[in-house]
């Protein structure tokens, strides 16, 4: 069984990569922060139990489920809103912007045109990782980010291996493609991710 | 497939592992600069998770690293506690009014032929069960 202290070091070491895969899933911070604290208190909840070598696994399967619940939330919703708005004109309440939300905490302390080069960069993979096809961005995540096997991967997705193989592939070529087109070939990411 | 087909297709897999891990460092990278109210929202969200995971396992509260505090933290299973507390007042009234049944009430000894002071005497107390047996 895991101990709290464990449990926090471990939510401590995932709770950032967490948060921006649920982003680039549902494209909303809110919701993002919401399904992310929601699987924290799940895991700790539901598998107090478990030893701390099984969290990993039980965690990306909490927060993928919570995320599906997410957008069957959404669809429903998304469905009345539609209905609701012929009857009257939307009203599109603005976020009020907090300074907090953008104060970065790790300054970096290269020169600027490297930042630069390197939001932009980094807006451009976002964006892909967005716009891929839901299976092939969980993929992605799943083997690449979260460094799981093929294997592990298909015990979470509930696919074939070979499954995995091609949504990975397909992933990393849409990426590519992009990345490509901006002119970020891979010696140019490559020279990026050895600057961070 | 021939050899040079696996090779081609072994040299494409790690070139495919290859980009996808230039691309995942830039985004751990990235990942690390979120900004200071999303940082504390999920540092609350942890909090709250250790903090229940602490009561699941011994229902011992957390502190804000991690670490055990103390039992007293039990007072905040709400559900528990008040379950608690109302079957002990049930209990508790429950031996009341029993104890209170057996003592003989003020009409009683009034209206009893015996004076008060033969209720105390404890040498009346057999004399008083066979009446009360008899009746």
């Amino acid at each position: 069984m895991a101990s709290s202290l464990e449990l926090s070091d471990f939510l401590r070491d995932v709770e950032r990569r967490a948060f921006k895969q649920t982003v680039y899933a549902v494209r909303d911070d809110h919701a993002a922060l919401d399904i992310v604290q929601d699987a924290m208190l799940k895991l700790a909840e539901k598998y107090a139990d478990k030893p701390v070598n099984e969290y990993p696994m039980l965690f990306q399967r909490i927060l993928q489920n919570t995320m599906r619940d997410y957008w069957r939330r959404q669809k429903v919703r998304n469905l009345w809103t539609t209905l609701l708005s012929s009857f009257g004109a939307g009203q599109d309440g603005e976020d009020d912007h907090d300074p907090l939300d953008s104060i970065d905490v790790e300054d970096e302390g290269t020169n600027p045109a490297i930042q630069l080069e390197r939001s932009q960069t980094m807006r451009i993979i976002e964006k892909a990782l967005e716009k891929l096809p839901a299976r092939q961005r969980e993929a992605f995540v799943l083997r690449y980010w979260e460094d799981m096997d093929v294997a592990e991967t298909a015990a979470m997705m509930g696919c074939s291996q070979g499954s995995v193989k091609t949504h990975c592939s397909r992933a990393v070529h849409s990426l590519a493609a992009v990345l490509e087109k901006q002119g970020l070939g891979s010696r140019a990411i490559a020279q990026l991710g050895a600057e961070t | 497939m021939s050899i040079d087909n696996l090779q081609e297709n072994e040299i494409d897999v790690q070139n495919i592992d290859l980009q996808a891990k230039q691309i995942t460092s830039l985004l751990d990278a990235h990942a690390k600069r979120l900004s200071m109210r999303t940082l504390k929202q999920l540092e609350n969200g942890r909090e709250r998770a250790v903090k229940a995971h602490a009561q699941q396992i011994s229902g011992v509260s957390a502190n804000r690293d991690g670490t055990l505090s103390s039992i007293s933290a039990w007072a905040e299973h709400h559900r528990v506690v008040s379950t608690g507390m109302l079957l002990a007042a049930i209990i508790a009234g429950f031996v009341v009014m029993q104890s209170l049944n057996k003592e003989p009430s003020d009409a009683f000894l009034l209206s009893a032929d015996l004076p008060p002071e033969a209720f105390v005497d404890r040498g009346f107390e057999p004399f008083l069960n066979d009446s009360q047996a008899k009746l």
